[in-house]
């Protein structure tokens, strides 16, 4: 194996490995991505995966997911079949007082492009009549929808390496040290030299940091998931809380904790989350429960991405974000632009590092 | 065997597919199972994780001890949901994307 690349991309789960792939596209030197375990076995393979845009807040936020949403397409045309479905996105909502707060979130995003439609009781039955008839409205876009988050980051790594990405797996890194111009990586698995460090370790960002001396402010949020057992289709769209798989099972899961970075699965959680797919699609009631389980995800400490240069470091790069599978075309983009042009096609200095200082 | 046998019979996955993720870095049953599935049907592994601890040992020849073994997930054996379900509908943990909507002035923030 190599010891000396031009970038090494600490971290390999759905942002790294974009990375890794859109700068492997573009750039010919050799690059590396280390990961302490394996791609997959952290945030990126425990999650529902939404490609999710329409009610996320404030605007400029929605539009930066807008933008990553719209790429999805053609990166499933590029890197192969990640069961990509742009099903279009239902927030259906049970009290009369939320009708408000919809019709001003679709008024607010209007101008930006994303479209939201507000739907009565009516017409959110026509669309998902499996939904309780309790309804009362929901929102629906349809830039929403859903990919397969193992098949996606698969893809972004045999892409990848086709194009000459090494990985190396299992492989902790203990320390870094940067003297003349390089990075010094030292794993548990050799020492490698780079030009270009990019840190993209997620829940663990800040234990990266903290390598280099660098606070990276990420926290962790513990989500937990049911999955049931494989069900004839009849889930049309996304709906915020479960969507249904390309092989039939459903995934139902909306819940938030700080736990670390436990990752049991609870009983309290569970029964919760059980009720709110009864709530919310009473005719589950007798669909099996075939595992749970549960993620840790990566929460910025102002919920946004962090992306971009460390500026007390040069050549020093972080992305550590929430949202991983709906970004991740685009920070791939991004960040490949930043490191090779030096500058971003959108705009990310509201995403960089400096904010927190 | 030949690479067309079944290894996982929930989930139709074959000797051949699991050697190729092997060859593509897949170290433990975890690994294996969220690249091809192999596992994650309702027997829940119950049935191919030794047979998939054989192909990782002769693959890479990693000692047995040193194969992880699957992670179990509640409920280990498949339930209805409702038999989970409190019909409670009021949530502390889990929330409804509206929820997270924040408006400040009577605007979208």
């Amino acid at each position: 194996m190599e010891t000396s690349y031009e970038t090494i991309i600490i971290g390999g789960g759905v942002v790294g490995s974009s990375i890794a792939y859109h700068l492997s596209e573009r750039s010919k030197e050799e690059i590396l991505v280390l990961d302490k375990k394996f791609p997959l076995s952290g945030t990126s393979g425990s999650t529902q995966a939404w490609v999710w845009v329409h009610n996320k807040t404030p605007s400029w936020y929605a539009e930066f997911n807008m933008y990553s949403a719209e790429l999805y397409p053609y990166l499933s045309k590029k890197i192969g079949d990640i069961e990509y479905k742009r099903t279009g996105g239902l927030s259906p909502f049970f009290n009369e007082a939320d009708r408000e707060k919809a019709e001003r979130l679709a008024k607010a995003y209007k101008p930006l492009g994303i479209k939201i439609k507000v739907l009565s009781r009516e017409e959110a039955l026509e669309k998902e009549p499996s939904l309780n008839p309790d309804v009362v409205g929901a929102t629906f876009s349809s830039i929403d929808g859903n990919v397969n988050p193992f098949r996606l980051v698969d893809r972004y790594m045999r892409a990848a390496k086709k194009n000459g990405v090494q990985y190396s797996t299992y492989n902790k890194v203990t320390e870094i040290q940067k003297q003349e111009g390089q990075f010094t990586v030292v794993s548990e698995k050799g020492t490698f030299v780079c030009k270009n460090l990019v840190l993209a370790g997620g829940t663990w960002s800040r234990v990266l940091g903290k390598l280099m001396d660098v606070t990276i402010p990420v926290n962790q949020i513990r989500g937990q998931i049911l999955v049931t057992e494989p069900l004839k289709p009849f889930l049309h769209y996304t709906i915020s809380g479960l969507r249904q798989a390309f092989n039939g099972e459903v995934l139902i899961g909306y819940s938030m904790e700080q736990e670390g970075l436990n990752r049991a699965t609870t009983l309290d959680v569970i029964q919760e989350t059980a009720n709110l797919a009864v709530h919310y699609v009473p005719s589950l009631r007798k669909a099996k429960v075939v595992r749970a389980f549960s993620g840790i995800r990566a929460m910025p400490e102002d919920g946004f991405p962090i992306l971009g240069k460390i500026p007390e470091v040069e050549n020093l790069y972080v992305a550590a974000t929430h949202s991983g599978v709906t970004l991740s075309p685009l920070i791939g983009t991004l960040m490949t632009e930043l490191i090779l042009d030096g500058e971003t096609s959108i705009p990310i200095d509201r995403y960089s590092i400096s904010r927190f200082r | 065997m030949d690479k067309s046998t079944i290894i996982c019979r929930c989930e139709e996955i074959s000797l051949g597919e699991i050697e190729e993720v092997i060859s593509n870095g897949a170290g433990t049953f975890d690994d294996i199972k969220r690249l091809t599935r192999c596992g994650m049907g309702p027997c829940q592994s119950k049935i191919c994780n030794c047979l998939v601890a054989n192909i990782i040992h002769e693959k890479t020849g990693t000692p047995f001890h040193e194969i992880p073994l699957p992670r179990m997930r509640m409920p280990i054996s498949p339930i209805k949901l409702e038999t989970l379900a409190t019909n409670s509908t009021t949530f502390s943990s889990v929330k409804s994307v509206l929820d997270e909507v924040e408006l400040e002035d009577g605007k979208v923030r």
